[in-house]
């Protein structure tokens, strides 16, 4: 992973910006220079809700590099939480059509916890709240599950305190948080801290942040933005579902794609969001 | 903790229980109550039943006592042992303990320095330790530093208007068993807190009980506790059952009547932790006046056949009632919960979180739990859940939570599932890199603490949870695991 061509191919996607943000639908333009450096690559990718069969994702096409922070907007309803979950392998939903390729691997062939193993993770837009598990555990648990799947050696409770510490400390959370159930009577902004203290341990490469803004007040949400750009580097790729700018503001897309009825209808830079901050969804 | 089994294919392919509707209530129990004729001595009454005939054997009665024991007898002499042709006792059968011989237990039975050591509570106001109902001052502690005004102790003692409560609820609402236990009690445990009073630390009963040494006999346990909490007043008790190095064979037959007047607040908490095939049979009866507040957490993991008879009346409005109940059937364990619980007045709340696991495929959890919300309840919030997990092939719970409302403007919330843990906390652990395996394994094992938890002592939650694991891994799904 050499350094320089991460740095050409982020020179390479913001030309790209231009061009493409005149186009209705995001197409995916390869890039020929470095195709190596695609982190996520989805195409065409329709999906269902299981059960009913009711489609929502209708040919969603996106192309995440390494380095790259997409943001993804868009109206209630539109589908945005949905591709956030379908990536991840969320059982609500059966995948119909297109694509989506992670690192170089089928994703849709992929296990849940493989595709966690891999370096994908999504914060979740309403983390669930699971009475009996002490937070600390299920960290562990999971930081030892990815170690192991990378051939590392697993952590023990101690030098885990050792790892989670300064983790904490990113996050401005009280350590007791690790005593607690996990996300049991959380607040809002407690339980958007705690998936990114999850982010955090696993060290993902690749991060899917569903609305991570909602419910936090300046202060946590500065917290959590600085600590979503401390994670980031070259390596790592971010896709943020937001309504809102003032997260654009702290964690600065290279990418700002419009959703709507469950397709990109609309890629662009940060003008885009300047425009609907102006005018709302209608004027674009 | 990783689990070399799979349990996914396990768990989903059986749900084995069944829902039970229609009911009649104790038609045993539907007894004629002679007024209590004070000072009346006790006499032999023979029993239809042969069982109780065989059992109820003439007990020393001590002179506070005799009153509710001429009202047991009488009751006792035309009830009969309920069968599983019992509606009420349909799932429940307890014609194991109908094959044994009752005996009194030897009085003064020895307990070692390392059970009782085994069994503290840190933080207890009070230890008060009951060896087969009987209370033993001199392995007590803490009750020479009771606040003054409150009284802890047996019945004799007591405040002459909270003795004069004793057997108001169980004569009127209780069981076939409750009306055993008046019938073999030796001694009431008395716990009366005078109004106002806040009791700082929680009274722990430890309950400990010897077994029998005859191939087909069991000896008696049958204790009773009696709590008032006046106007205003606030307590903490917390109940623990166990049984006496090498005791098996025994059969507890527990009573608890509780009094919560206007504004007071009890929580209480009662773990079963009985020794292996030991029988266990607790009627709970409380009566709650206008504005208190009762929170009862309850761990039932020990025994071969348990059974609760819960039965709590709103006698207000604004009162509060919260109960939360985890159960775990292992191999030939059988744990039943009765629970009954009226609410009359408005702008009652009353919430019921019932969790059971059922390990072994000759185990058996049942549950019938009743919340009924009369025509005057109105402006009441009701909630009544009821989890369910069946981790084997045949394993068998018979569950029927049921909300009866009679008031129209009432919230109520009420679920039942008899199946597989929860998707969605299944999902989360996966997409988190946890395997399916490895995420049952530690829902199964956290399932009860959500219940265990709300007891708030550490401790004692680390010896259930203890027990729980024990249990789990002799599970087959875990068995690899151990
Ligand atoms: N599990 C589900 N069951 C039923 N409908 C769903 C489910 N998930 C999503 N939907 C529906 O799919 C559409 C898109 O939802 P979602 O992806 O959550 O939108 P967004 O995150 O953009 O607000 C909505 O109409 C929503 O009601
Ligand atoms: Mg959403």
């Amino acid at each position: 992973m050499a350094h320089q061509i991460l740095r050409s191919s982020r020179i390479a996607s913001s030309t790209r910006v231009a061009q493409r943000s005149s186009r209705v639908h995001a197409v995916s333009v390869r890039c020929a220079a470095a195709p190596a450096d695609v982190m996520l690559e989805v195409k065409d990718l329709t999906a269902s809700i299981a059960g009913t069969h009711t489609p929502i994702l209708k040919g969603v096409n996106l192309t995440i590099r390494n380095g790259e922070v997409h943001a993804i907007m868009g109206k209630n309803g539109s589908g945005k939480s949905t591709l956030s979950k379908v990536l991840v392998g969320h059982p609500d939903y059966e995948v119909t059509g297109g694509t989506a390729v992670f690192k170089g691997k089928n994703l849709f062939e992929m296990e849940p916890e493989e595709r966690s193993h891999a370096g994908l993770f999504l914060s979740f837009q309403t983390p669930i709240e699971v009475p009996g598990v002490s937070n600390v555990d299920f960290l562990r648990m999971a930081c030892n599950s990815r170690r192991k799947a990378l051939g590392h050696p697993e952590l023990d409770p101690l030098e885990f305190y050792a790892y989670i510490m300064p983790k904490l400390e990113m996050l401005n959370m009280d350590p007791t948080f690790l005593n607690r159930n996990v996300n049991e009577g959380f607040s809002g902004g407690e339980k958007k801290r705690n998936e990114i203290l999850q982010l955090a341990v696993l060290e993902a490469d690749m991060a899917i942040l569903d609305e991570i803004d909602s419910g936090l007040d300046i202060d946590a949400l500065r917290d959590v933005a600085k600590a979503v750009n401390q994670l980031r580097s070259d390596d790592t790729g971010v896709l943020m579902v937001t309504h809102y700018k003032r997260l654009l503001d702290y964690i600065k897309p290279d990418f700002v794609h419009i959703m709507q009825a469950g397709e990109i209808v609309k890629t662009g830079d940060m003008s885009l969001v300047d425009q609907l901050e102006a005018g709302g969804y209608a004027t674009l | 903790m990783q689990a070399s089994t799979s349990l996914g294919s396990a768990c989903r392919t059986q749900l084995a229980g069944k829902r039970v509707v229609s009911g009649h209530r104790y038609p045993n129990a539907r007894i004629a109550l002679k007024p209590a004729k004070s000072g009346a001595v006790a006499s032999a009454v023979v029993a239809e039943d042969k069982w109780l005939a065989r059992t109820v054997k003439e007990v020393a009665t001590p002179s506070s006592l005799a009153a509710l024991r001429e009202q047991s007898k009488s009751a006792l002499a035309t009830l009969r042992m309920p069968t599983t042709r019992n509606e009420d006792y349909r799932f429940t059968d307890i014609a194991p303990l109908l094959r044994t011989n009752v005996q009194p237990a030897a009085a003064g039975a020895a307990v070692p320095s390392e059970l009782l050591a085994a069994h503290e509570l840190p933080g207890a106001a009070a230890r008060l330790v009951v060896v087969d109902g009987v209370l033993r001052p001199e392995l007590s502690s803490g009750l020479s530093g009771l606040p003054a005004g409150t009284y802890v102790g047996p019945l004799a003692g007591a405040p002459e208007a909270v003795k004069q409560k004793l057997g108001s609820l169980s004569n009127s609402r209780g069981g076939p068993f409750a009306v055993l236990n008046g019938s073999l009690v030796p001694e009431v445990l008395v716990v009366a807190v005078p109004a106002e009073r806040q009791l700082e630390g929680p009274l722990f009963v430890l309950h400990l009980a010897s077994g029998a040494t005859g191939a087909d006999e069991v000896a008696a346990n049958a204790p009773r506790l009696l709590l008032h909490a006046g106007t205003g007043s606030s307590a903490e008790l917390v109940e623990e059952y166990v049984a006496l190095p090498g005791g098996r064979r025994y059969l507890t037959v527990a009573v608890g009547e509780l009094f919560l007047e206007a504004a007071a607040s009890v929580r209480h908490s009662y773990v079963q932790r009985e020794g292996e095939g030991s029988f266990h049979f607790k009627s709970t009866l409380v009566h709650q006046a206008e504005r208190s507040q009762y929170t009862l957490a309850e761990a039932s993991v020990g025994g071969a056949i348990a059974r609760h008879d819960l039965v709590i009346q709103q006698g207000g409005p604004e009162t509060h009632t919260q109960m939360s109940h985890f159960l775990l059937c292992g191999p030939s364990q059988t744990h039943d919960l009765h629970s009954r619980l009226t609410l009359d007045h408005p702008h009652g709340t009353a919430n019921q979180l019932h969790k059971c696991i059922v390990s072994h495929a000759s185990g058996r959890g049942v549950f019938d739990g009743n919340v009924k919300v009369n025509r005057l309840a109105q402006k009441t919030d009701a909630g009544q859940l009821s989890r369910n997990l069946l981790l084997v092939p045949l394993a068998t719970v018979n569950v029927k939570p049921n909300l009866q409302i009679i008031a129209d403007d009432v919230k109520c919330t009420h679920g039942c599932a008899v199946s597989d843990l929860r998707d969605d906390e299944l999902f989360y652990f996966r997409a988190r890199g946890i395997s399916a395996e490895s995420a049952r394994q530690a829902l199964v094992f956290s399932f009860g603490a959500e219940v265990i938890q709300r007891m708030g002592h550490p401790v004692l939650q680390k010896r259930v949870q203890d027990d729980v694991s024990r249990t789990l891994l002799s599970a087959e799904p875990f068995a690899a695991s151990a």
